[in-house]
């Protein structure tokens, strides 16, 4: 990792290892992405907010990459999910073989609701690092990975701990804000149901009530933003509500989807549908999860 | 300075095929005087149009833009505009040059036109050259600016006041990255984030779009939120065409491509009446809306923005042709009268 900075409310590591494939999504499947010969290095820098040390991926950072002041690469890097990264923004870069680069990370605002103290940071920021290439030391990187034998079965990669870097982990079921009422499974993933009072934080009135929907990868509990999900909650066989479930970062409940609902009653029926599944390109291991994901339905 | 424009257009004929040229000036230039603009001409300075771009702003006095079938014209022009050719064309060059006047602070250049793209790919870093289609008129493999999805001269024009006849121009400097756009994404996104994803599912698109004809065919699209909610995925013209006005676009593209500096980019020139209709168009490109309220990211699935930065943006007044020599910022009377001749 070759370093950290902090500016405007946020911090960024740049981290990388070898060059990787991958899977971009698309509505009708998945599309692979080679590793190119030219490939050097794959690049992830690590965006988060200060306070929180939430990630929000709803800031696509830019990355310029230069050697003695003359232009190498650039690029915005892919919203991605691995089981060993968690969420990241991350692409292989083109370096011209060993020794250093700069590379300049640059965030613009928010583009996702945010709540709390997450709401006063609207970002613009941007950092810079030196950057040492060694194709050898690059080999040498242990990265975490699926060994031959696990291939292929479900389970997940830790983690990867990586010191004083936050992770893109949402709170455990325990530690979500609120009632929380039940999981559900799709595709893979975990959603997560929770009821908050009060739902003025999130655009709602005292007296209304938050509806939010916590989802999941299954082992690590890795956030799965950029979906598309509404939700219905029937009362005695009628509609109380039918509508999206909007994308949020909050400081407690970190990335979630919700909505303001006048109330919740036990035995209410939530039908929570996934118009569609997590658009950030895939590491090996999560290309075939989350992809189809029909809808759920739990009792509250 | 008229003199000196009027040494290369009478070696010229006015057309593509001879030497096409405006002069526009900035509101840099026009702070220069104690007057305001007239309100009919709205040109503000430029500012950030994204909340994920920061550009630099430009801020020349003017900017002379030469346009021509033939790279000779251009650079012949350029070069008796700066006094350094008695003759052009065989017509002889007036003794005035506009670097009298002017001192030059920078120049791009560009071409647009099939299979251009890919003859200069080599110039730039980052440019997978086996992969730009040999007949393609613009870097990203599209043709692009269809006659039916552009507003039309009468809707760029101003219609009133003393610069009434001409018009306002943005200029930005975008840099692409085609590695992202050729080696990663596959035949059926790119026409999904060009186009819409209804053009993609459908096969709408043969080759650089030439199967089109003279309309890109947009209507066709699903709603930009539907798409967006439903498929996770939206088109830039599909989201870009939410600008229109009476279901025309209200700029008027004039974007070519580059390799200055030894990168893929492409010089974003568009004419519009006010520097509010660029404005608002950026803005239906930007699709931020759609990017809170469905699977579709900032950049990410969100048209071409995941391939594009804005590296520079400048505006720029293109007065009637009358008042186009260093013009004050409150001409004594109405250069010209307009009427919107074809409405
Ligand atoms: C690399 C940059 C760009 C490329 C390659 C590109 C390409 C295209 C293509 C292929 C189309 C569809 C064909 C057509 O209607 O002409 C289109 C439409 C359009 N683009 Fe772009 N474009 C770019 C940037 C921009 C920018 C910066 C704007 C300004 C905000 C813009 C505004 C529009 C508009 C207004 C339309 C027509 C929408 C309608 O039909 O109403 N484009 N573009």
């Amino acid at each position: 990792m070759p370093g950290m900075n902090e500016q405007g409310g946020y911090k960024c590591a740049l981290t990388y290892s070898f060059p990787h494939r991958f899977w971009l999504m698309k509505p009708s499947g998945i599309t692979k992405v080679d590793i190119q010969s030219a490939d050097s290095v794959h690049m992830m820098p690590i965006v988060w907010d200060a306070q929180t040390r939430i990630i929000p991926p709803d800031i696509n950072p830019q990355l310029t990459i230069t050697q003695d002041g003359e232009s190498v690469d650039q690029f915005a890097p892919w919203p991605m999910l691995s089981q060993p990264m968690g969420f990241h923004f991350g692409d292989n870069a083109q370096l011209n073989g060993n020794g250093t680069y700069t590379v300049d990370v640059s965030i613009g605002g928010p583009s996702t609701r945010r709540t709390g103290s997450l709401a006063e940071n609207q970002g613009d920021a941007s950092f810079t690092f030196e950057f040492e290439f060694n194709q050898s030391t690059l080999d040498e990187i242990s990265v975490t990975d699926l060994s031959e034998d696990k291939q292929g079965t479900k389970g997940a990669v830790d983690v990867m701990d990586m010191e004083m870097l936050p992770s893109s982990q949402v709170p455990k079921p325990d530690a979500l804000p609120g009632d929380v009422r039940g999981t559900a499974t799709s595709g893979d993933a975990k959603f997560v149901v929770t009821v908050l009072e009060d739902a003025s934080r999130f655009g709602g009135t005292q007296d209304q009530v938050y509806l939010a929907v916590s989802p999941r990868t299954p082992y690590n509990r890795i956030m799965l933003p950029m979906m598309s999900l509404s939700g219905t909650l029937t009362r005695g066989g009628s509609s109380v509500f039918d509508g999206i479930l909007q994308a949020t970062i909050d400081p407690e409940l970190r990335y979630h989807y919700g909505a303001t609902v006048s109330d919740v009653q036990s035995g209410d029926e939530l039908t929570i549908t996934v118009d569609s599944p997590p658009q950030t390109a895939r590491h090996e291991g999560y290309e075939t999860a989350f992809v189809d994901m029909p809808s759920m339905t739990l009792t509250l | 300075m008229e003199t000196a424009l009027q040494g290369i257009e009478h070696a010229y004929e006015r057309s593509g095929k001879g030497l096409v040229l405006t002069v526009s000036y900035s509101p840099a230039y026009f702070d220069r005087f104690d007057e305001d603009l007239p309100e009919s001409v709205a040109l503000p300075a430029p500012k950030a149009l994204a909340p994920f771009e920061d550009p630099e702003l430009d801020t020349p006095d003017a900017v002379v833009h030469l346009a021509s079938n033939t790279a000779q014209v251009v650079l012949g022009a350029e070069e008796s505009l700066k006094g350094n050719k008695s003759t052009l064309n065989g017509v002889e060059q007036p003794d005035t040059a506009l670097t009298d006047v002017f001192e030059i602070v920078d120049r791009r250049t560009g071409f647009v036109g099939d299979g251009l793209p890919a003859e200069n790919a080599g110039d730039a870093e980052g440019v997978p050259a086996d992969k730009v289609p040999e007949d393609a008129p613009l870097f990203m493999g599209f043709k692009s600016g269809f006659k039916k999805n552009q507003a039309s001269e009468d809707r760029v024009t101003i219609q009133s006041g003393p610069f009434a006849g001409g018009t306002t121009q943005h200029i930005s400097k975008l840099q692409l990255n085609l590695n992202q756009w050729y080696n990663q994404d596959d035949r059926w996104q790119r026409e999904a984030k060009m186009f819409c994803p209804y053009h993609a599912e459908n096969d709408v698109i043969e080759g650089t779009g030439d199967n089109l004809g003279t309309s890109s065919k947009i209507d066709d699209c699903k709603p930009v939120d539907e798409t967006a909610r439903e498929m996770g995925v939206v088109g830039h013209s599909q989201k870009s065409a939410a600008a229109r006005e009476n279901d025309t676009p209200i700029i008027l593209r004039r974007d070519f491509n580059s390799t200055d500096g030894g990168q893929a980019g492409l010089h974003f020139l568009a004419l519009q009446r006010g520097i509010g209709d660029f404005e608002k168009t950026r803005k239906a490109m930007n699709g931020t809306d759609v990017s809170k309220q469905s699977a579709v990211g900032q950049r990410n699935n969100n048209g071409i923005l995941q391939y594009i930065r804005t590296e520079r943006r400048g505006n720029y007044l293109v007065p009637p042709r009358s008042l186009r020599a260093l013009p004050p910022a409150q001409p004594a009377t109405n250069a010209q009268e307009v009427t919107d001749a074809s409405s």
